[in-house]
């Protein structure tokens, strides 16, 4: 009887070990899949990073060279009043000469 | 084939080959010839031509257009009034056809239109017409079934004292006239700080010319003027002013007596070959909208009788711009219409009629400082106009750096400069600077 309940108790302890032993294993697999994952949640995050960086970058590049626009688009139109304002002139200069002109073409 | 045939027989043994080789020999140079005369005699467009009639015309039966359109290159130094003065067209006319050109100082090589077509007012065609809108002086004369036409430009009377309208004659002639001068304008002159004589004899301060037709309105004269660019102003006193030339050649063939109308037409409507043209002028602002409700009932009966359409759209865009040249306004078919309104190209004259010469600079004379300006064309055109003065003022522009001189002269002595400033002052309220080189 004590044979047999101690032959039990070692196949008890065996199937306990067999089956501690395949824990472990998968134990390892697991933690090199997390590895794995942070490995590449890291380079993920890293390449998130980058595009963020890059986007940002972009963007910066894009709202300098709206500005650029923008300034440009001012001068243009600066360029535009004055030049305006100078055939305006030069129309109000060219009037007067003529008035002055008309004027000495009387007796 | 004939022609080897023929050359293949001795020449003198046959009359008949003869008498064909000679009729080719004669009939190639013949040829050639023609094309010359064509090409001389035509002016077609691509073909600039040196001349172009602007004074006298042949007036066909059932026509009232004469003239033709044409275009000119323009020259380094050119002005304007130089050319309109060359080609017998008053400032107006240059300047109505060609808008937006600086009359002063335009751009040099631009090709500018010359219009040299008119229609003739809607009056009789006998002795002088007058067009006040249109400043333009017509001589008809009949010579049997002949009518012809000699037209030049003028200047009028200005707003304050505009040229009196309706019938009247030449009551009397005068080469060398003595200028009395009336109280209005002597009025007129003392307040300016320039008095002037009671007459003014004959000479190159007299500003009836050398020649004057006195009119039976009393006071009212067509004459010439001592100041070429006002032809095509508004700008006497209620006489007509022609050029010198112009009106030596209208005093030569205008007999005491003949009958002169003036009108105030500013649109008019005519035909030739067929086709209805439309002129209009910027009418005077105290003429009103009289004149076009009659020129457009006139179009209207014009369209209706002939039952051919006229463009409308055309005859809007005529009106607006007034730029006082006839335009044929027939609804074009084949292009026909589109031909009639080509102009032809002259080529520019070696010199430009009655351009004032500018004196070359000396030392040892006398100058005077007209104006000092930062703006080139400002000074050109200041120049321009001081040597347009009549007499006329000779000025140039002396540029250094950003500042640009407009001296007069050059005088040979102080008093000669004292006048010239002087003038300068009351003509055109400059105050200048008198200098010795």
């Amino acid at each position: 009887m004590k044979k047999m309940i101690l032959g039990l108790c070692m196949t008890t302890v065996l199937a306990i070990g067999i089956g501690g032993c395949a824990t472990q294993k998968d134990l390892e697999a697991v933690q090199a899949r997390e590895k794995a994952i942070a490995a590449q949640a890291d380079q993920a995050a890293q390449d998130a990073e980058n595009a963020k960086m890059a986007a940002d970058e972009a963007i910066a590049k894009a709202n300098e060279a709206l500005a650029r626009a923008e300034e440009a688009e001012q001068r243009a139109n600066e360029r535009e009043r004055i030049a305006a304002e100078k055939e305006k002139m030069a129309e109000e200069k060219a009037k007067a000469a003529d008035e002055m002109f008309k004027k000495s073409m009387k007796k | 084939m004939i022609l080897k045939r023929i050359l293949a027989l001795p020449l003198l043994s046959n009359r008949f080959h003869f008498t064909i080789l000679l009729l080719i020999v004669l009939f190639v140079p013949g040829c050639a010839d023609m094309r010359g005369y064509l090409a001389k005699s035509l002016p077609l467009p691509g073909y600039p031509v040196d001349a172009i009639e602007r004074n006298d015309f042949v007036v066909t039966e059932g026509d009232d257009v004469i003239g033709r359109l044409a275009t000119i290159r323009l020259e380094r130094g050119d002005t304007l009034p130089d050319i309109a003065r060359h080609f017998s067209l008053g400032i107006n006319d240059i300047r109505a056809a060609n808008p937006g050109v600086d009359i002063w100082v335009p751009d040099a090589l631009k090709r500018i239109l010359l219009p040299l077509t008119f229609i003739l007012p809607d009056t009789r065609r006998n002795g002088i017409v007058i067009n006040l809108a249109t400043m333009r002086i017509f001589y008809f004369k009949r010579n049997g079934m002949l009518l012809s036409v000699s037209t030049y430009p003028v200047g009028v009377g200005s707003e304050d004292r505009p040229t009196p309208m309706g019938e009247m004659f030449v009551a009397r002639k005068k080469h060398r006239p003595t200028w009395y001068v009336p109280a209005s304008i002597a009025a007129d002159h003392r307040k300016k700080g320039d008095p002037l004589p009671s007459k003014v004899p004959p000479g190159p301060l007299n500003p009836l010319g050398e020649y004057a037709l006195y009119l039976s309105e009393p006071s009212y004269l067509i004459h010439g003027t001592n100041k070429p660019a006002s032809i095509g102003l508004r700008a006497t006193n209620g006489c007509i002013r022609l050029y010198p030339e112009d009106i030596e050649r209208l005093f030569k063939k205008t007999p005491v007596k003949t009958p002169v109308l003036i009108v105030n037409q500013p649109y008019l409507v005519g035909r030739r070959d067929g086709i209805v043209y439309l002129e209009a002028h910027t009418p005077f602002v105290e003429s009103g909208t009289a004149n076009w409700k009659k020129v457009y009932g006139k179009l209207k009966h014009i369209e209706a009788q002939s039952k051919s359409p006229l463009d409308w759209k055309k005859v809007k865009a005529v009106v607006l711009e007034a730029r006082g040249i006839p335009v044929p306004v027939s609804a074009d078919r084949d292009g026909i219409v589109t031909a009639a309104a080509q102009p032809v190209r002259i080529r520019h004259p070696d010199r430009l009629y009655g351009q004032p010469e500018l004196p070359a600079f000396k030392t040892d004379a006398w100058y005077v400082l007209a104006a000092s300006l930062r703006d080139k064309p400002d000074a050109q055109r200041l120049a321009a106009i001081i040597n347009h003065q009549g007499p006329p003022i000779p000025a140039r522009v002396l540029s250094e750096g950003d500042r640009h001189r407009v001296l007069a002269g050059p005088f040979d002595n102080q008093p000669a400069a004292e006048e010239a400033a002087r003038r300068l002052k009351i003509d055109l309220e400059l105050d200048a600077v008198l200098f010795e080189t």
